[in-house]
Order: C-alpha cells, then sequence, then structure tokens
C-alpha cells in the first residue's frame, strides 16, 4: 500500500513516513504543498495523509484540487486544526477521515489501514486466501497452521495481492503501490519478491497460490 | 432601585405641570377676588355716599334724614346692611336699624377718603364696612351758618353671598388643578411609553446580539435622529469588539496550533522509536530530534509569556544606558553567516553616539526580532540597511530590507501575534509570526514605538526608543570612525 505523507514540520513528518515505513507501507512524502499535490496528482496512492496548514498551498486547496482532479485517493486530513467548522469543511471536500494533532501512533497507522482496505473494497482485517490467512492488523500470516514471517517488502507485497485477490494485478500496479518514488530498485525486483513470496508461502502437494498471467502480471488465489 | 428614565420623565412633567397650575389657579383667584371685592367696595361706597348725603347741618345742629325707600338695604328684614354715624366728638348721630345690637367698629384714623376693612357685624356675620370722614352739607335754609362739625361714617355690609362665590371659585380652581394634574399624568405616561417606544426596540435588538456573533449590526434607519448617534456608536463599538473577538479567538486556535505542532512531533517521534527495540544510536538521533523539538517549542513558550508579560504590564525594566551600535552588531552576529551565504549586502550605518536608555534585555529583544525578521525574509542577492539616527529626545534605528512579497494593506497586520504574511514561508515550527508582536509589546513597555513601511518590495522597520540624557544634549558630534560596516 503507497501512502503520500504531506506535512510540513519536520519531525511528525520524519515520524509519521517512519511509522508507517516500518508498518510495512510504501512512502512518499514532502513538507510543501505544491510539491504535495504534484506527488499526488502525479502517483497512484491508496492513502494521503494532508495537514490543512502547508507553505505553498494549504491543505484544502491541495484536497480540492485532487478531487477535481478525479483522484479517488482515500485522504486522511492530520492537523492542529480542531474546530468543528474546519473539520466539516475539510470532510465535506472530500477527505474522508480527520485526525487532530496530537495523535497516537497506533490511531494513525489502524486509520491509515482502514482506509487502504477501504480503497479496495475489503471490509475484513483479516483476508483468506485458500489456505492462507493474512490478519493485516498485527500483520501477520498464516498458512494453514503454520505461521509465514516475511519481511516488510515481501508483506507489502502479499498485502497488495490479497487486497486485489483474484484480479491479474500487472507489475506496474504493484510497483506503484508497494514501492516508494524514490526507490532505486528496477521493476524486476517485483518478479524476484515474487518469487521469495512463492517460496515461503506455497506448499508442494498444493495447488500454486500466486499464478502468473501471461502478459497481464500475477493473481493471487483463483478470480473471484 | 434602578433609576428609570420613564419615571423620572413623567416625575418632572409633573412637577413642572404642577407647578405652572398652581401658580395659574392662584393668580386667577386673587384677580377673581380682587374684582369681585372691588365691586363689592364700589357698592358698599354708593351705599355709604347715600348715607352721607342723607346727613345735613342746620343752623344749630347736624340732623339726619333717610327714608327707607331711599335705601332699602339697611331696612329689609333678612341680612340688612348696617350703617353708624358719629360726630367728631364720638356722640353717634344715627345708626340703621341692625345696629340696635351693638356699635359698629369705629375706625380709626378715618379720613375724606373710604378706608375699606373686613368686620364682624353686630349680629355676628363676617362683613366687610367702609369708613370715611365727611363734613355735612347745609339745608337750604342755613347756608354756611351754623356747626361745621364733621360727621365719621361706618357702612358695612354681610360678605355672605360674596364669600361662597369666591370659595366656588376656590372649589372650582383646585379641582380643575386637580383634574388637570391626574390627566397630565395619565397622558404623560402614554405619551412618555410612546415616545421611548425606539428605547425598547434598541434594548430588545441588543438583547439580540448573541455573543458568539458580533458581526450583526443594529439598523439606524427606523431610529429617531436624537438615537442615530448612540446606535452608530454602538455599531462601531460592535464591529471592534467583534474584531477583537475574532482576533482572540484566532489567537487562541493559532496558539492552540503552534504549541500542538510540536506535541505531536514528539509524540509521534517517541512512540516510532518506542515500537520496536533499537540500535542505540537510533536513539541517539531520536533524543536529538527531540530535543529540538523542545527547544522550538521552549522559544515559542517565552515569546508567548513574554508578550503576555509586555502587556499586562508585569516586566520588571531596569532602564541603563546602551550602546545602540554595541546591541545592533551583538545581534547582527548569529545572522551574519547565514545572510552571507545567500549573497545578500548589508549596510550598517550606526554612530558611536547613540545612546538608548532602556531595559537591556528588552532592547535585545526587539533588535533581535527585527534582525531576524530582516535576515530571514530578504530575498537571496538582496539588501539589507540598518541605520540610526537621533530623533527629539529618542534614537531611531531603521532597519529596511529587500525582497518583501507583502503588498502595503499588509502593513498594521505584521504585529498580530501569528501572523504569517508570506503563506510560502509560513512553515509550522520554523517562524511563528510572534517576533514582531512581541517587538512591538516591548518597544510600548521601554516608552517608544515601531512602526512599518512597505512599499516597492522593501519592508521597513522604524523602531524609536527613549535615548539617555547624554545622547540628546546638543548636536551629536559628529563621531570619528563612522566606518560603515558592509557585509557582501
Amino acid at each position: 500500500m503507497r501512502v503520500l505523507v504531506v506535512e510540513d514540520y519536520p519531525p511528525i513528518r520524519k515520524a509519521v513516513a517512519k511509522g508507517l515505513r516500518e508498518a510495512g507501507f510504501a512512502v512518499d512524502d514532502t513538507g510543501d504543498g505544491e510539491e504535495g499535490l504534484w506527488y499526488a496528482t502525479s502517483n497512484a496512492y491508496d492513502v494521503v495523509l494532508l495537514d490543512l496548514m502547508l507553505p505553498g498551498i494549504d491543505g484544502f486547496t491541495i484536497l480540492n484540487s485532487l478531487r477535481a482532479a478525479g483522484s479517488g485517493a482515500h485522504v486522511l486530513i492530520l492537523t492542529a486544526k480542531d474546530a468543528v467548522s474546519d473539520r466539516v469543511h475539510g470532510l465535506d471536500l472530500g477527505a474522508d477521515d480527520y485526525l487532530i494533532k496530537p495523535f497516537a501512533m497506533e490511531e494513525l497507522l489502524a486509520r491509515v489501514r482502514a482506509l487502504a482496505r477501504r480503497a479496495y473494497c475489503v471490509k475484513n482485517p483479516c483476508v483468506v486466501v485458500e489456505h492462507l490467512r493474512i490478519e493485516t492488523a498485527a500483520q501477520r500470516v498464516w498458512c494453514g497452521p503454520e505461521e509465514v514471517h516475511l519481511t516488510p517488502r515481501e508483506y507489502a507485497l502479499l498485502e497488495y495481492l490479497a487486497m486485489r485477490r483474484g484480479e491479474a494485478v500487472s507489475r506496474s500496479d504493484i510497483w506503484e503501490h508497494v514501492y516508494e518514488f524514490n526507490s532505486d530498485a528496477d521493476s524486476n525486483v517485483v518478479d524476484v519478491y515474487i518469487g521469495y513470496l512463492r517460496k515461503k508461502i506455497e506448499r508442494p502437494g498444493r495447488p500454486p497460490l500466486i499464478r502468473t498471467i501471461r502478459g497481464r502480471g500475477y493473481s493471487l488465489g483463483a478470480s473471484v | 432601585m434602578k433609576s428609570s428614565i420613564r419615571a423620572r420623565l413623567l416625575f418632572w412633567m409633573t412637577a413642572v405641570m404642577a407647578i405652572l397650575l398652581l401658580v395659574f389657579a392662584v393668580v386667577v383667584y386673587e384677580v377673581l377676588r380682587q374684582s369681585l371685592l372691588e365691586g363689592f367696595d364700589k357698592v358698599l361706597l354708593a351705599s355709604a355716599r347715600t348715607v352721607s348725603d342723607a346727613v345735613e347741618r342746620t343752623e344749630s345742629k347736624i340732623q339726619f334724614e333717610l327714608d327707607a325707600h331711599e335705601a332699602p338695604e339697611f331696612y329689609r328684614s333678612v341680612d340688612p346692611d348696617s350703617f353708624q354715624l358719629w360726630l367728631e366728638h364720638g356722640e353717634s348721630l344715627a345708626g340703621s336699624p341692625s345696629v340696635n345690637a351693638g356699635n359698629l367698629p369705629r375706625f380709626s384714623g378715618m379720613s375724606e377718603t373710604p378706608i375699606f376693612q373686613t368686620v364682624r357685624l353686630p349680629d355676628g356675620r363676617s362683613g366687610r364696612a367702609v369708613g370715611l370722614v365727611f363734613t355735612p352739607k347745609a339745608d337750604d335754609e342755613s347756608g354756611d351758618a351754623g356747626p361745621t362739625e364733621k360727621v365719621e361714617l361706618v357702612v358695612a355690609r354681610g360678605t355672605a353671598s360674596l364669600d361662597s362665590t369666591i370659595r366656588f371659585i376656590r372649589w372650582l380652581l383646585t379641582l380643575g388643578t386637580c383634574g388637570t394634574l391626574v390627566l397630565t399624568i395619565l397622558l404623560g405616561a402614554v405619551a412618555v411609553r410612546r415616545g421611548l417606544k425606539p428605547l425598547d426596540a434598541l434594548a430588545a435588538r441588543i438583547a439580540a446580539i448573541r455573543r458568539e456573533d458580533l458581526s450583526a449590526q443594529i439598523p439606524a434607519d427606523w431610529m429617531p435622529v436624537e438615537m442615530v448617534p448612540v446606535v452608530g456608536k454602538l455599531n462601531d463599538l460592535l464591529h471592534h469588539l467583534d474584531d477583537a473577538f475574532r482576533r482572540e479567538r484566532a489567537f487562541t486556535a493559532d496558539t492552540a496550533h503552534e504549541l500542538r505542532t510540536p506535541l505531536a512531533g514528539l509524540r509521534s517521534t517517541l512512540e516510532v522509536a518506542l515500537s520496536k527495540p533499537r540500535k542505540e544510536s537510533e536513539y541517539r538521533e531520536t533524543l536529538a530530534e527531540c530535543l529540538e523539538v523542545v527547544h522550538h517549542t521552549q522559544r515559542v513558550v517565552e515569546t508567548l509569556l513574554a508578550l503576555a508579560r509586555f502587556e499586562s504590564g508585569q516586566t520588571v525594566l531596569r532602564p541603563e544606558a546602551i550602546h545602540a551600535r554595541e546591541l545592533v552588531e551583538t545581534a547582527w552576529l548569529p545572522l551574519c553567516d547565514e545572510v552571507a551565504s545567500r549573497g545578500i549586502t548589508v549596510d550598517m550605518r550606526l554612530h558611536e553616539g547613540m545612546i538608548l536608555m532602556a531595559d537591556r534585555d528588552a532592547c535585545r529583544m526587539i533588535v533581535n526580532a527585527l534582525l531576524s525578521n530582516a535576515a530571514e525574509y530578504t530575498d537571496n542577492n538582496g539588501r539589507i540597511e540598518i541605520s540610526g539616527r537621533i530623533a527629539s529626545e529618542s534614537v531611531e534605528l531603521a532597519v529596511v530590507n529587500t525582497g518583501c512579497t507583502l503588498s502595503e494593506v499588509d502593513a498594521p497586520r505584521v504585529f498580530d501575534r501569528f501572523w504569517r504574511g508570506d503563506p510560502a514561508r509560513a512553515d509550522t515550527g520554523i517562524h511563528c509570526g510572534l517576533g514582531l508582536a512581541l517587538a512591538r509589546q516591548a518597544a510600548i513597555a521601554l516608552g517608544g514605538s515601531i512602526d512599518v513601511g512597505i512599499a516597492g518590495g522593501t519592508f521597513s522597520v522604524r523602531l524609536r526608543l527613549p535615548a539617555s540624557s547624554g545622547t540628546t544634549s546638543g548636536v551629536l558630534p559628529r563621531p570619528k570612525n563612522i566606518s560603515p560596516i558592509i557585509h557582501e
């Protein structure tokens, strides 16, 4: 899941980006309003965390421009402005959630996870694909009765495939949603990570969980 | 008890009306009484003339002869008039039948000019009498012969009908006065109520104004002209109050924002650091970041506290002589490297002899704020000019910098707390928009002032502070070394 953090106060921006990355999200961050709008319109983010008082362009303008451009990214407003009128204004402009500073990191992560699930119309935080069970809240994966230990990147890849279970997911989609903007990896890395995942979650004697669909990408589980 | 305009108006209206009515009634009463009395006295005098004409002087004596038909008023049976005649030496000459009951009072000091007096008649009735002295005319036969003795005459008449007329007039006037007064109170109450209706309407309008929304203005078009200035002033006051409340709310919101943001930074940084075990170097990095946030928050809190103390006059100021040049140069030192790296030209022209008489800490605060502001907002390769001059009893420091993106209309707002005119520079945690607000409060506390001017991309601040007496006495000697400090 790919998240954009637009926050001008460096300590918050750094901490939130770090916390999200450690929680398995691919995170881009910026402290400038104009840059934030450019990021948001040029990449397919699952969730955008948006501060309101920003240099350059304020958060409301960014949100307005995003929605006017038809962006479907889920936007969580992150601000110290706690007036009811600000919250109502933000939600009415098309924000999906509103969190007032200071906030608990745990709550922020839970809200981002919820918004990310909502982006793929998945309500259950526990995704089951055949014998595979993914607990998105705890970021734990079970293959039958046995827990599988994944690296954060492997987990991010599996979670994205699980959110789109049954669909053919292209490499570029995976690339856009699992890797950050400044990532130095190339697109071949997707195939490499798919290989790692297969080794960890597939069991001999069982049908493959991740199928390669020629010319279209990969699919987790049978099509639904 | 609260005084009421309505009650006061009614009271004064009634009091003035009562006095006027009373004076009017007394005057009317007196005029009528006098006129009735004069009429009565005229009739009395005519009766007296009739009686005096009936006295004749013969050769040997003075005789009185009056027929009842000539003066029937003396001879009627009910309430007859009375008269009595005396010879000069006191002997009673004649009297009407009614004086049989007792003599009429003989007036002392009577003369030929009639004297009128209120008397008690012999039968006990109250009456009015006229007394006069006359010389009886001689009868036709005696000519001028005979006694020349004068005769005294008192004629009296009962005043029962006169008294009752006067009593009636008095009663009528009293009744009229009281009735008019009651009507005045009743009609006055109605008139006052109607007259003060706009006041009630104004009170209702004011009562309808909610504390949360002071932007409502009271329309003055339906108000009487006397109240238009009041409504105008009230609207002005409401406008100022609304403005002040808005600023206060904005200040509270901004303060909350400025304090919540670093708190949120601290909390997020610490929570992320504690979310899993980390290397020592990572913890060190986190602690350093947190310390940076704490320093910033401390600066904001201290600035807010200093502002609040200056505003409430709690700051203890210790004025001392301060060299303006030394003050500016010390404040400039920490900024000069960063300014030089941005290619900014600095022209500092300050005389050695400019000495301020002010509190050192407060002065440092002001100069720091002005210089950091200039250093921060000057464009790359721009120019900062710092100059000073001695005005009457004060030292004036001017800081002028290029690269200003504000417009002239922003000038009054630069001193508002948390106001950051340039949104592109409004980064949280870097500038909190308190510097100039603090500088102004401090300057006011020191007995000085600060003005800003914005023109053609140039921002200029002029600070005036009281000069030390040494500086202002006479013309400042031209310093030996006016060496402009120019950093390029």
